[in-house]
């Protein structure tokens, strides 16, 4: 039973809404409008079991005084921190909560994805090498797009920013339609195989 | 050890101190560089612009971000919030992720500062954040009304009583949705919002996810789209050149014209600017804060950060051939 249940779900809605796609009449659309709303209920589980979750990975790891706990103490501590600010004072602007996301929250953020510029950097200088003609190719299609990306291009030859629209609207969008339509298929088979029942790990092991 | 071997071992932190210089100092000093407009950015500008002054027509701008990547998203947020402020376009604003919420806001407000005259529910509404649980029936219900999907806006405002709210039912009415995000967010506009219901749907997004969205914008499900923050710096250029142009003969911007922005160059570096068109040699001063430019002052440090990953690949390519070949001498 444990198993069939959730399979009998999963096999009965799949096929209710697989028809529904097709068949397009009032009665169709208000009951996938009615079943659609019932994932506004999720949302709210979802956020309980998250901080749940949250609050035993880091409460067990600071409890057992694992390797760097005190980055948990950290974590646990700002979301008491950020919750209790929210919940005292509200989020509008000029609220400390506004004030720790702007100061805080927003530097933090950006630090972490500028980082990238310096690992590019690092990896374009200590492996981008032209090794075999493939690598060429590519070595040669970044050269253009990225001087394409910036006014130096522009002012060393009007053709190398129309190079580099020509590198993205043609071999890139080659590339991209030829991932995508491996990407549809593969997702319509496995579909196929979860209504069918044949697949079963998302069921998990037991 | 020969020069070209030791600089093929050199330590990563001399890299990325040179990157940090390169990043650094052209922020702190900028200087004037040109912008030239691509298609899927005068694309978006000419549709946006095609709202103008329309009492039956509304744009829905879509905070799909986080504060990672507003370096490059927040530029063109305020330019486009700034052009349909300039040609008095209603705006909507909505965000299905929290910490979306007051990046929203944040633009928002920088955005209208410069308009005094501009009314919360009669100019612009921020819908403010909806929990992503609600996305779909949120989408699918603007299709038949927006006022019944959204509910209230983020001050607890019932939508349908908004003054904004004349002349908009749903997607006919609000018929452009842009999406600004860091991931493939997008593609859920264009599956629900452009497939079922025939909306315009554009794209602001990082320069890494512009390449994805190339397919969608040759088969025209994407009207338009900013990539990175070339794309901010190119619509900040628009913004200045035509919705925000004044002068005697334009007291209220002018029209797109593909003559004058091709040969249009717009000097940010001083406090008044000039414009000169290369046909009438126009010229106008404009006062242009730092807010309305900061895409085209990043794009200097970008410039330069290329140009350096450039030649830090010329270098350890040169580096690599004459080890192989010493190697092979050997």
């Amino acid at each position: 039973m444990k198993r069939q249940i959730p399979l009998i779900i999963v096999i009965g809605l799949g096929f209710i809404f697989v028809a529904h796609t097709f068949i397009p009449s009032r009665t169709s659309q208000d009951f996938y409008d009615w079943w659609v709303s019932w994932s506004k209920a999720i949302s709210p589980f979802a956020v309980v079991l998250g901080i749940l979750s949250l609050f035993m990975v880091h409460g067990t790891k600071i409890q057992r005084k694992a390797p760097n706990w005190q980055y948990s103490v950290v974590t646990l501590l700002a979301v008491f921190v950020t919750a209790f600010v929210g919940f005292v004072w509200g989020t509008d602007e000029g609220t400390p909560f506004l004030w720790l996301f702007k100061n805080v929250q927003m530097p933090m953020s950006a630090t972490m994805f500028s980082l990238l510029a310096f690992y590019i950097a690092s990896a374009a200088y200590k492996a981008f090498r032209a090794k075999s003609p493939q690598a060429t190719v590519l070595l040669v299609a970044a050269f253009i797009v990225m001087l394409g990306q910036v006014p130096l291009g522009a002012a060393i030859s009007r053709w190398i920013p129309e190079a580099s629209q020509w590198i993205l609207n043609v071999p890139n969008l080659a590339a991209k339609r030829g991932i995508a339509t491996g990407v549809g298929l593969g997702a319509t088979a496995t579909s196929l195989k979860i209504l069918l029942g044949i697949e079963r790990t998302y069921l998990g092991s037991d | 050890m020969t020069f070209w071997e030791k600089i093929q071992n050199i330590d990563r932190r001399w890299i990325y101190m040179i990157v940090a210089l390169c990043i650094i100092v052209p922020l702190l000093i900028p200087f004037n560089s040109k912008t030239y407009v691509t298609e899927p950015t005068v694309n978006l500008y000419k549709k946006i612009d095609s709202f103008s002054d329309k009492e039956d027509k509304a744009i829905l701008l879509s905070f799909s971000h986080d504060a990672s990547t507003m370096a490059e998203l927040f530029p063109m947020e305020v330019s486009i919030l700034r052009h349909c402020f300039e040609r008095n376009i209603k705006v909507f604003l909505i965000c299905f992720s929290p910490p979306s919420a007051p990046l929203m806001a944040y633009a928002l407000n920088v955005a209208k500062e410069d308009y005094p005259d501009l009314e919360s529910g009669v100019d612009y509404c921020n819908f403010g954040y909806k929990p992503y649980g609600l996305f779909l029936p949120i989408v699918l219900g603007m299709g038949d009304d927006v006022g019944e999907a959204v509910d209230t806006d983020a001050d607890g405002r019932k939508v349908k009583n908004l003054e904004i709210m004349k002349g908009i039912r749903n997607y006919d009415d609000l018929n452009l949705i842009i999406d600004f995000a860091a991931s493939a967010a997008v593609f859920s506009w264009i599956t629900y919002a452009r497939v079922r219901f025939g909306a315009n749907v554009a794209a602001g997004v990082t320069a890494v996810m512009a390449a994805d969205n190339y397919p969608y914008l040759q088969s025209g499900q994407l009207v338009g789209m900013l990539a990175g923050l070339k794309g901010a710096a190119e619509y900040e250029k628009l913004v200045d050149v035509f919705a925000a142009y004044e002068d005697e003969q334009y007291s209220d911007g002018r029209n797109f014209s593909q003559e004058v922005i091709k040969n249009t160059w717009v000097p940010i570096m001083k406090k008044t600017i000039s414009y000169t068109s290369g046909e009438t040699n126009v010229q106008t001063d404009v006062e242009l804060p730092y807010k309305f430019k900061q895409a085209r002052i990043g794009m200097n440090a970008q410039s330069i950060a290329h140009i350096m990953i450039i030649v830090f690949i010329i270098i350890g390519n040169i580096g690599y051939f004459l080890s192989r070949k010493n190697k092979n001498e050997v």
